[in-house]
């Protein structure tokens, strides 16, 4: 019973998807059965349509922008609550936290007024920033249950052999923490390709992939908005599949060249 | 019994080896709060000083798309007295309410199946993964699909089973919640999954042994004890489902102007950033009424007792 209730239910998240997937390669422009047969002409009217290629372009430097900066602000989060206690430690964690407590609407108004008020004008910038905002918190919460058990007596023993903070991080907790930074790093890509709802606000007149989808949709209903949703979904899982990897790849490498040296 | 004399021992250990190491463990904090300084900054800058000046502008007079200072509530006065401004409300509370239902007792049976009857985390890797297919594609997958001329429509039209589309599907409530429950599901998904994992198979089986029925060990075991996490992820998918502007606002209908949307108005068309912010802490604060409200009933239906029953 409960196993085929789940059954239905994973078929229920996929169903829609599967439907615009398979319209996407539809033979006619109609978004309904019965299907006419395949074609791949959606695709190749997205790949030469120069507003989308524009947009991915800025998606991509967008999600580069703010994955490298989440990765920076996240892996000095992750090193400093490794070594917090107590009520401090559960205070810094919320305010890790707290950007996503609030929806992403909240974000978007707080950051135009923010933006205005301060005199800078929107641009991929701004886009970036807010980005970071909300990949920012998943990264922490994502890397802080596997640092939790890292053992900092590790980079103490590098320390009492007379190595820098800076080389005790670069030839010991980096290592063993790497796989896990790379991991969250990448899913911070993969939010921010999907990000739209601080994206609205944020933006100048720059579009990001979203956004051209937002537009699209609130013109026409067309197999091209199907092939640019299949496009982006695509991408996303691919970016969710390589960070799957790489956790577990490098972790298994970890593992086997312990298990040599161990020899 | 057991449990308390097992851990009362190792609380002392780690509160002596404190004080061995004072020294050491207070240098490793401090070290902690450099390496907190600049994820801290940025917090401090792009979201508090924000938050903030949203709140100091909900107070200010509006210039189109701009603002000035000022000390008013007139903008406070404006939303209040404007009753299109609770219509908005409701159907937004109306959303958020009915979304985190569903979504909550859908998700339940899965997540149980998750924790309880399956080793593998195959099954919510594979939700977490929908979860990441774009909010924005599973919106237009439903418009696609509940349309006039969408997949269900045609169907049905093609097989004779109706004359005309059903207008109903699309442009409705009805097409608004149950997309808002497909994009929440995952998430809802996720918060019951780690809530459920606190609780050990130990205790329903302790349950069962005792000769409790399954419904028994539902009410009486598992939903004192994981009452936290219901509540948690009900009130992430109320407010997210209720603050939403985009599902509304493309498969809503003309009727369906929810608050979010109206705010987000405020600052893409209409230019009135400071009525824009005090709608927003309006909203903000009726969220906050919700969670009191849900809390004080589920006190009062006896399902959320005190914190002794799971600690």
């Amino acid at each position: 019973m409960i196993r085929l209730f789940t059954y239905l239910y994973m078929f229920f998240l996929y169903a829609p998807i599967a439907i615009i997937a398979l319209f996407s390669f539809h033979a006619s422009a109609s978004l309904s059965f019965p299907f006419e047969g395949f074609s791949t002409q959606w695709y190749e009217a997205l790949f030469h349509s120069s507003d989308f290629m524009t947009a991915l372009t800025n998606s991509a430097i967008v999600a580069a922008g703010s994955a490298i900066l989440t990765t920076l602000l996240g892996t000095f989060s992750a090193l400093a609550l490794m070594r917090m206690k107590g009520r401090i430690k559960a205070v810094f964690a919320f305010m890790n936290f707290a950007p996503i407590a609030l929806p992403g609407l909240f974000l978007g108004i707080a950051l135009v007024i923010f933006f205005s008020l301060i005199g800078l004008p929107r641009s991929l910038l701004t886009v970036i920033i807010g980005h970071t905002l909300f990949t920012f918190p998943f990264f922490v919460e994502s890397v802080r249950s596997r640092l939790e058990y890292f053992d900092l007596s590790f980079e103490e023993a590098a320390r009492d052999l007379g190595a820098s903070p800076l080389k005790a991080f670069w030839l010991v907790t980096l290592p063993i923490i790497g796989p896990t930074i790379a991991g969250a790093a990448i899913l911070a890509v993969a939010l921010s390709m999907d990000e739209f709802l601080i994206t609205v606000f944020v933006t100048g007149s720059d579009t990001t992939l979203p956004l051209m989808i937002l537009s699209m949709m609130r013109r026409a209903v067309s197999p091209t908005i199907n092939a640019a949703s299949v496009f982006m979904l695509v991408v996303t899982i691919a970016i969710i599949v390589i960070a799957g990897l790489v956790m577990t790849l490098r972790r298994r490498r970890l593992e086997l060249e312990r298990a040599e040296t161990a020899e | 019994m057991n449990v308390v004399n097992n851990s009362e021992p190792i609380i002392l250990d780690s509160q002596a080896s404190h004080t061995d190491q004072r020294g050491k463990v207070d240098k490793k904090i401090l070290s902690g709060y450099w390496l907190a300084s600049p994820p801290l900054f940025f917090l401090v800058v792009f979201f508090l000083i924000p938050s903030v000046m949203l709140l100091v502008a909900s107070f200010w007079t509006s210039k189109t798309f701009s603002m000035a200072p000022a000390a008013t509530l007139s903008n406070y006065a404006r939303a209040l007295s404007a009753s299109g401004f609770y219509d908005s409300l409701w159907i937004a509370l109306q959303n958020g309410f009915w979304t985190a239902l569903l979504s909550t007792v859908i998700s339940a049976p899965v997540a149980y199946y998750i924790v309880y009857r399956t080793r593998s985390n195959a099954v919510l890797y594979l939700a977490l993964v929908s979860w990441f297919s774009s909010y924005l594609v599973r919106v237009y997958a439903w418009r696609s699909i509940l349309g006039t001329n969408g997949v269900i429509n045609s169907t049905l039209l093609h097989l004779g089973l109706v004359d005309q589309p059903l207008e109903w599907l699309v442009f409705s409530k009805f097409a608004v919640v149950l997309t808002l429950v497909h994009i929440m599901l995952p998430f809802t998904l996720l918060l019951l999954v780690s809530g459920l994992r606190d609780i050990k198979k130990d205790y329903l089986e302790a349950s069962a042994d005792l000769g409790a029925s399954g419904a028994t060990t539902l009410w009486r075991v598992i939903m004192p004890m994981a009452h936290k996490s219901i509540v948690s992820s009900f009130m992430f998918t109320f407010v997210l489902a209720a603050s939403d502007y985009v599902t509304p606002q493309l498969l809503g209908g003309r009727d369906a102007m929810t608050t979010g949307l109206v705010i987000a108005n405020q600052f893409r068309s209409v230019g009135n950033w400071p009525l824009g912010a005090a709608m927003a802490y309006l909203l903000l604060l009726v969220f906050m009424l919700v969670y009191a409200l849900l809390l004080g009933v589920l006190r009062a239906a006896n399902l959320a007792p005190g914190k002794r029953y799971h600690d």
